[in-house]
């Protein structure tokens, strides 16, 4: 299936080159990992940025809301103290105006307030204030309105302790104060016990760095701005209020913002957390450029890599393309020269040593057809002898006249398909079924010339190799010789056998003759001639029989040829062997 | 023609309108006095700490008068002092629009300058214990400091020549150490100027003038420090008391330096220092009226801005003395101010 898609991909963008599929391929299989884990580990980290956003900018408010409740806590503590004596005779002796005696009370009250004030940073004044707004705090004594003041105050969830928003307080400071009601057992009516928080309180406890644009803002539950960096927006409705400040993602005046916020459940405030998507982005965006930045360089070493690779294994191939192209065009002198022991290096030499063998093949065909022409025209010149063939035509000739026509037919007959066979028009393997007719056409008229002296018997006992392919006139030039050199001499009715039969997958022929036989000498020069262990420079010294023996040995290898034995006076069998294993 | 035929008739009809009106214009002077008086007014008091208790006859007697006048007496001040605190909070009354003030400042231009933006926003303001004169109040109440400084100086020479010393003898100096509260502060500075013109044909010499920044606690510690560095002066001048607030156990150095014979005199006499003074620490007080501070202070700024009663720019509210003749008697009259 990819096979398909990839040779249509192929075709469609017209790339047929090796080199160009190498890269392409090594592009693919090297970059598709790179950028599937360069996008998984950059969706994995920006999922972890902003989870680590989320979490700190939540750490950062709950850490703020417990500073928060604690500072608030340690006022509060202050703030509903007990039965205090010296606040006490100080409520009394003002109430009564006996401000003789009252006087080291307020000192005392004074002293007091200005200790609590050094102890606790940010604590911008501590008061006790009357009904009718007569107030002594660690500036001195004074008056403030009473209505206003109590209506600028709204309780906590537990609603023991009032909050204001933010104003300016006595000292014209901007403050939240955080109120409790004092009863003093002494007198009647109670008082309000209050402390001024200066607002850079707030300001210290949100001071923690998200960014340049992101903030903390508290706000109250009305969603009223308690504590914001833009100090126009205090005292302000937020902007973000939706039923309290749920955690989410918002837009403000264009900026995309996360906020994240928590309660306090002591002040009734909400702290909230405005973390700038953009900066936080700008942190994705970093991250974003290193991994383009890398997958650029990766990108790039993959390339230099895959081109680099393409060329080292095309080039060879290549080389060996433009070689066979070059063989193709019938210039077999090219040699490939590829270094190593890779398959290319072995398919290189595996094409040497196929030009070679191929020059080595054209070279013997060459020679073997030589032969076989020399052959041909030798067996053309020994079988259209004239007076073959005037002893053959006066053979015809002589069964007309005596009205032999049937006998005379068969003569034409046979001659006719003795030359046609001879030729085989021009091709060079035959079937071993001509051959066979071949020989039988070849006897037959030899018989008829020769007054039937002699018999003949062709004895083929598979059929099966009737079918087989063989070089033609293998047979007729041995059978002539067992005519010629066994029979003819013996001056007796001779017999020729040819006998065809295979044995583990070899192909063989015996044309025995009952002639005069061969000297046992000479039957071991014959031999050792045809199996090369001796040189002749008589090119016509046994000439059918090397004729036969080269050409099959050509064709089959050296396991094929013939063998000769005889035994003087009595036979002589040439024993022809194909072995089909070694045949081309 | 008509203008010189009836001049007389005019004249009478002008006359007549005019007398028309005096009902009418009087009654509205006092409508407008009669809303004056109905509007609770705001005066504030600015000591220059709260923590100097010789403030506190001042404060104690103002607000009983506020309680007579009816006004709204606003007391605020820094807890130890500090002239930046102090201008802030005087700013803070003048943002509030408070209708007067009676403040104890330096004649400095931090001072003088927020004075100045006081009463160019239509507040009156006044000065007590110390004086801007440089500045535009309109008035300041307390006593001729150079003539506190004189009657001190006259006290020392009394009790050297009671204890057989002789501040004639050009031969052998009394040396003497001033401490006072800041430099500049034109009270204190004059305190020293009325003393130093007494003594000036007498071997007292002035080795040191050491500065306590008007606290407490420090004048405390710097002359437990210069004691035990300087045992041999002679005569110690303190030109306010501020070190006359603790016991005499906390002045160890000091106790043992008047047991050697040590002469110290001082201006401010409070209980504390009637006890010290008893205890033979200290030989002679001259002490201000804070008390008449307080209230003669309210009921001028108080008159001025309800009824334009101009005061006199001064208002001198006397010394008294505190020596051996009289210690015990005002030990009965002034009482102690911290809670025991």
């Amino acid at each position: 299936m990819f096979n398909k898609f990839f040779k249509k991909l192929f075709n469609r963008i017209e790339i047929h080159t090796i080199r160009t599929k190498l890269i392409i391929s090594f592009l693919i299989i090297g970059l598709l990992p790179i950028l599937l884990s360069g996008l998984l580990s950059f969706n994995i980290y920006r999922g972890a940025i902003n989870d680590r956003i989320s979490d700190y900018s939540q750490e950062m408010v709950n850490r703020m809301e417990r500073d928060l409740e604690d500072y608030v806590s340690e006022i509060e503590t202050f703030l509903s103290r007990e039965q205090d004596f010296y606040i006490n005779q100080f409520i009394k002796l003002t109430q009564a105006n006996d401000f003789r005696n009252n006087r080291k009370y307020a000192f005392r009250i004074w002293e007091d307030f200005n200790n609590l004030k050094q102890m606790k940073p940010g604590l911008e004044d501590i008061a006790i204030t009357f009904q009718d707004g007569r107030r002594i705090s660690s500036y001195g004594t004074f008056s403030i309105d009473i209505n206003e003041f109590k209506n600028r105050m709204y309780s906590n969830l537990s609603g023991d302790i009032f909050f204001t928003p933010p104003y300016s307080n006595y000292l014209q400071k901007e403050v939240i104060t955080i109120v409790s009601s004092y009863y003093p057992e002494i007198a009647e009516e109670n008082v309000l016990i209050s402390a001024d928080i200066d607002l850079d309180v707030l300001a210290n406890l949100t001071d923690f760095n998200l960014g340049e644009k992101s903030y903390f803002l508290i706000a109250d539950q009305n969603g009223d701005i308690v504590y914001h960096p833009d100090q126009e927006k205090i005292g302000k409705r937020s902007l973000l209020y939706s039923d309290g400040f749920p955690n989410r993602k918002v837009n403000l005046n264009g900026e995309q913002y996360i906020l994240t916020s928590t309660f306090s459940k002591s002040t009734g405030w909400y702290i909230i957390s405005m973390a700038s998507a953009d900066e936080v982005e700008a942190e994705l965006n970093y991250i974003t450029d290193i991994t383009v930045y890398l997958t650029l360089v990766v990108l790039l070493i993959i390339i230099l890599l895959t081109v680099y690779l393409s060329y080292s294994l095309s080039k060879p191939i290549q080389k060996l393309q433009e070689l066979t192209h070059r063989a193709s065009e019938n210039d077999l002198s090219v040699k490939i020269d590829i270094s190593g022991n890779d398959e290319i290096a072995e398919l290189g030499q595996s094409f040497n040593k196929m030009i070679r063998r191929i020059n080595k093949l054209m070279e013997q065909n060459v020679r073997e057809q030589k032969l076989l022409r020399k052959l041909e025209m030798e067996s053309l010149d020994n079988q259209i002898k004239p007076h073959f063939i005037y002893n053959t035509l006066d053979l015809i000739i002589g069964l007309l006249e005596n009205k032999d026509f049937d006998r005379a037919t068969h003569m034409v007959e046979a001659l006719g398909k003795f030359f046609r066979l001879s030729l085989s028009h021009g091709k060079e393997m035959v079937l071993i079924r001509n051959e066979i007719k071949h020989v039988k056409n070849y006897l037959f008229i030899q018989q008829f010339r020769h007054g039937e002296e002699y018999e003949y018997i062709i004895d083929i006992e598979d059929f099966e190799i009737m079918e087989k392919h063989i070089p033609k006139l293998i047979l007729q030039p041995i059978v002539e010789n067992a005519i010629y050199h066994g029979l003819l001499p013996a001056e007796k009715n001779g017999l020729v056998i040819v006998k065809g039969y295979r044995k583990n997958k070899n192909i063989y022929f015996k044309i025995a003759d009952n002639g005069v036989g061969i000297p046992t000498a000479k039957v071991r020069e014959i031999n050792k001639i045809l199996t090369g262990e001796l040189k002749t420079d008589d090119q016509k010294k046994y000439f059918g029989l090397r004729n036969v023996d080269q050409r099959l040995k050509l064709m089959y290898g050296g396991s094929s040829g013939l063998t000769v034995e005889s035994i003087e006076g009595e036979k002589t069998t040439v024993i022809i062997r194909i072995d089909q294993r070694g045949g081309k | 023609m008509f203008a010189q035929k009836n001049r007389i008739l005019i004249i009478f009809i002008l006359i007549f309108i005019t007398f028309l009106n005096l009902p009418a214009a009087a009654e509205n002077i006092d409508q407008q006095e009669d809303q004056k008086n109905e509007q609770e007014i705001t005066i504030a008091y600015v000591p220059r700490s709260l923590d100097n208790p010789i403030f506190l006859d001042a404060y104690e007697h103002a607000q009983e008068k506020a309680i007579d006048l009816g006004i709204n007496l606003e007391w605020v001040a820094p807890f130890a002092y500090d002239a930046e605190e102090q201008i802030n909070i005087i700013e803070s009354l003048i943002a509030r629009k408070v209708d007067g003030m009676v403040i104890s400042v330096n004649n400095t231009p931090e001072y003088i300058n927020v004075i100045n933006k006081a009463v160019e926003a239509g507040i009156a303001v006044a000065t007590f214990d110390a004086d801007a004169p440089d500045s535009k109040r309109l008035f300041h109440i307390g006593i001729n400091n150079y003539k506190a400084g004189r009657v001190t100086a006259e006290g020392l020479l009394d009790v050297l020549k009671n204890n057989n010393i002789d501040y004639r003898q050009q031969g052998k100096h009394l040396n003497t150490m001033i401490m006072t509260g800041v430099r500049g502060a034109l009270n204190l500075d004059s305190r020293i100027e009325g003393f130093l013109d007494r003594v000036e044909n007498t071997n007292i010499r002035v080795k040191d003038i050491i500065e306590n920044q008007d606290s407490v606690n420090l004048s405390v510690e710097l002359l437990e420090q210069y004691l035990q560095q300087n045992p041999d002066i002679d005569i110690i001048f303190f030109v306010g008391g501020w070190p006359f607030y603790v016991p005499a156990e906390a002045l160890p150095n000091f106790q043992q330096w008047a047991e050697d014979g040590g002469i110290a005199v001082g201006i401010d006499i409070f209980y504390d220092a009637l006890l010290l003074q008893q205890r033979g620490l200290l030989q002679y007080l001259v002490g201000q009226d804070m008390a008449t501070m307080g209230s003669k202070g309210l009921s001028t700024l108080y008159n001025y801005i309800m009824y334009d009663a101009l005061p006199q720019e001064y208002i001198e509210t006397g010394v008294e003395v505190a020596n051996e003749q009289n210690l015990e008697r005002l030990l009965q009259t002034h009482r102690p101010w911290r809670v025991k």
